[in-house]
């Protein structure tokens, strides 16, 4: 093999953008025919239809005129899997076995239980995330990463947990603490990779939607929890129902704080839903502007309307297929029940056992096309705008850096992968 | 045919871009720098391997290289040339096209294999391993269920205990339930001691559990209008624990969740299909299994000389009640033609009566505690 230094007529461009170039068709067909052999296959097709949409994904994503290329296959995929399996499966068996032998006491093997998948989980995203890295090519050079997985799940583990009992405040710090071990650890061929995105900028820019949707729940929470008078409570409910109109006489706070949480949650989920794309839109440009690779720095020019333009593109897609499922639902469903229902042979209108199995397959083939229906939609919509508006909004610096990178990565194992499949926490 | 075109080459040791200039010759192309026209590659033309590029860019690879150089070429008919010229294929393209159709095939030939393996094999499996299940762990198994049963069950009305027949104006009833259940026990002859509770349900139901506990529920009770008719209900659970059904069923239950659940299945809206499957699949096992229990019932009612027709009576009055539902989900088999069954096996009632009319009152006021 012929090699050369590279100080040739290379081009350095300081300044590039994103494109993404993929037509939509193709993916909509590649989807739609892997929903059909998913379920031909029972599931077992996953690998190859996972492998094709990041084929298609990398293949029509072009950074600064180059395009990506992903290396990985079905196969190594389906390995990944088994592994994860050979693995998972003495874990399920030994967790089984502890919650029969411990009796009344299996709520605390639950727990462990809960705790170790969940550990397990978040060494599989990082493990995972891994074996896409170094199946991802760009410029003849692949991206690696090194570092702890165990290391990454114990971490993000402290995270989750610092985030839920804070209420989502520590969210932002975990994010950043995760993506700067994430990102010190990725390489792209010698070229070390750093995040810069600071926790507090995010905490800052994400506190107005913490404050609409999560402040109202604390208050309508902890507000009957100060005002009403709890001890007098039990006594009242062991009084019986007669004495409850009374208790409330006296008590006039009662009614509203029951009321008040109610409101609350509804509020919440409500507002919540509502805000969720600009939520994602904030976390995806914060971390976008934080990627580092050496001197090659990243801008964008994400705005929250492409988000909202991606969900609503979903929903509008959504709408109009369920409208579509429901009516050919009720046909079917009327027309095997009402079939079988007819030539029923004693002529009573009792239905016969095939016409029952008859409908509960009907419901289930309903269902699953509702199903898979909904995630293809989310998948050709949601997934692929994201990555498209993610893209197209980048803006690059300093790319002549790249022309000094040298080759390094060896290809690692899908074993991540596997897990994060068998746990059901993979990504793209 | 034009002999030579532009392209860009990565060199797969360096990030750098090279502009180059490609020359066509006979048994292999060779890459050129476009200024300084250095050679930078020599590739054979049996070794150029188109890899997967966005449309109107053919982008080769070097076959069987460990380096990943790569070969840009965005003039159509440039392209069209060099792609003519080379042998190979985009093996990874191809390979899973391949590989996919053989996938399919086997996916398929194993769901079929799977499906029978679910529908005959798993309960023969079952029922060649319950009995073989040594009855200290079929104890310990019956405790975990029990424990979940009455999670699942015990509602938690304030003020009155679940299980019914331990305060002092229910003593009469439970007294009158274990001499009932004393006389089928003594007539089973069964491995394990029976525990028989009843509990504060509405419904009209009975279950058996593994290592020999019974559940009726106060609905039954009710429903029940002579001592024969409890008796026999009690004698059909006491069926499932000679059987050892609850051991099997759970043997059962986890078999099929492993085989749709771990394995396979893991697609979304693949959980419905799990649990549809596992659910008719689960009831038709135990259509078989409940006539087993109304066979075992009836004889034991008829060995203890009372009249086993009551449990099809029974039956009938309960499925009267309520709804006529899905009957594929039904755990029962159709409730006619199991009272006609235990009608054609029962040989009427000529022993001593189970229970005098105060008792079978007390009976009836076993739950009185409202």
């Amino acid at each position: 093999m012929t090699t050369i230094e590279a100080t040739g007529p290379a081009v350095p461009s300081p300044t590039g953008s994103a494109r993404f170039i993929g037509p939509i068709d193709a993916f909509w067909v590649l989807l739609v025919r892997g929903a059909l052999l998913l379920v031909a296959t029972l599931g077992i097709y996953r690998f190859w239809l996972a492998t094709d949409i990041r084929r298609y994904l990398w293949a029509n994503t072009e950074i600064a005129g180059d395009g990506l290329e992903y290396l990985g296959t079905a196969r190594e995929l389906l390995i990944g899997f088994l592994t994860a399996i050979a693995i998972l499966v003495p874990v399920y068996a030994g967790l089984f076995i502890a919650a029969l032998d411990s009796g009344p006491g299996g709520r605390w093997v639950s727990v462990i239980a809960f705790v170790l998948l969940a550990v397990l989980g978040q060494f599989a995203v990082y493990r995972a995330r891994r074996y896409r890295l170094t199946r991802t090519m760009f410029r003849g050079l692949r991206f690696h990463q090194t570092g702890s997985g165990w290391r990454y799940a114990i971490c993000a583990m402290f995270w989750w947990i610092m985030s839920a009992v804070t209420l989502g405040l520590a969210y932002p710090w975990g994010q950043a603490s995760l993506e700067r071990y994430k990102m010190r650890n990725t390489y792209y061929g010698d070229l070390q990779g750093r995040f810069v995105g600071s926790g507090a900028r995010l905490l800052l820019r994400g506190l107005p939607l913490w404050i609409v949707t999560v402040l109202p729940l604390l208050i309508g929470i902890l507000v009957p929890a100060f005002t009403v008078d709890w001890e007098a409570i039990p006594d009242m409910v062991k009084g019986g129902g007669a004495d409850f109109g009374k208790f409330e006489g006296a008590n006039p706070a009662l009614a509203a704080a029951l009321l008040l949480p109610g409101l609350a949650v509804a509020w919440t989920l409500i507002v919540g839903a509502l805000l969720y794309p600009a939520f994602q839109g904030i976390v995806l440009k914060w971390w976008v502007a934080g990627l580092r690779f050496g001197d090659v720095t990243v801008a964008t020019r994400l705005r929250k309307r492409s988000v909202y333009g991606v969900y609503m593109r979903f929903l509008w897609h959504s709408l109009a297929f369920g409208v579509v499922v429901g009516i050919v639902a009720v046909i079917l469903l009327a027309a095997v029940g009402g079939g079988l229902t007819v030539f029923d042979k004693d002529g009573t209108l009792g239905r016969s056992t095939a016409a029952e199995i008859g409908m509960i397959a009907a419901t289930v083939v309903v269902y699953v096309a509702m199903m898979l229906g909904f995630s293809t939609i989310f998948q050709a919509t949601v997934r692929l705008g994201l990555w498209r508006v993610g893209f197209e909004s980048v803006e690059l610096h300093g790319l002549a850096a790249l022309d000094r990178v040298k080759a390094v990565a060896q290809p690692s194992t899908a074993l991540g992968e596997g897990l994060a499949d068998a746990l059901n926490v993979g990504g793209y | 045919m034009s002999t030579s075109g532009a392209g860009i080459f990565f060199d797969g040791m360096a990030g750098a871009r090279h502009e180059v200039t490609i020359e066509l010759e006979q048994a292999a192309v060779v890459i050129r720098g476009a200024a300084d026209c250095d050679m930078l590659a020599r590739w054979p033309h049996d070794e150029l391997e188109p890899v997967i590029a966005p449309s109107g860019v053919l982008r080769l690879g070097r076959l069987g290289s460990t380096v990943p150089a790569r070969l840009e070429i965005r003039d159509v008919a440039f392209a069209a040339a060099v792609r003519a010229l080379a042998t190979g294929v985009d093996r990874r393209a191809t390979e899973s096209r391949r590989g996919r159709v053989r996938v399919v095939a086997w996916s398929v030939a194993a769901v079929v294999s799977l499906l029978v393996l679910g529908i005959f094999g798993i309960p023969a499996i079952a029922s060649r391993l319950a009995p073989l299940v040594p009855l200290a762990i079929e104890h310990r198994l019956g405790r975990a269920v029990d424990v979940q049963v009455r999670q699942m069950l015990d509602t938690g009305k304030p003020g009155k205990p679940f299980d019914c027949g331990a305060a002092t104006d229910e003593r009469a009833g439970r007294a009158a339930l274990d001499k009932v259940v004393g006389r089928l026990e003594g007539a089973a002859a069964l491995a394990v001691p029976l525990r028989v509770t009843v509990v504060r349900r509405r419904e009209a139901n009975a279950f058996a559990l593994p290592g020999g506990a019974i559940y009726v529920f106060e609905g039954l009770i009710d429903k029940a209008e002579r001592p024969d008719e409890l008796a026999g209900v009690i004698a059909h659970e006491i069926g499932h624990v000679a059987h050892r059904d609850g051991t099997r069923s759970v043997l059962q239950s986890a078999g099929l969740s492993f085989l749709f659940g771990l394995a396979l299945g893991d697609f979304v809206g693949g959980g419905a299909v799990v649990i549809a499957a596992r659910s008719v699949l689960g009831s038709a096992y135990s259509r078989e299994v409940e006539a087993n229990a109304d066979a075992f019932g009836v004889d034991l009612m008829n060995r203890i000389g009372r009249d086993g027709r009551a449990l099809g009576v029974i039956l009938v009055r309960i499925a009267g009640a309520i709804e006529p539902g899905m009957q594929a989900l039904a755990d029962h088999p159709e409730t006619r033609a199991r009272a006609v069954a235990i009608g054609q096996a029962a040989s009427g009632g000529s022993g001593a009566a189970l229970l005098d009319g105060p008792e079978w009152t007390a009976l009836k006021q076993i739950c009185a505690r409202r």
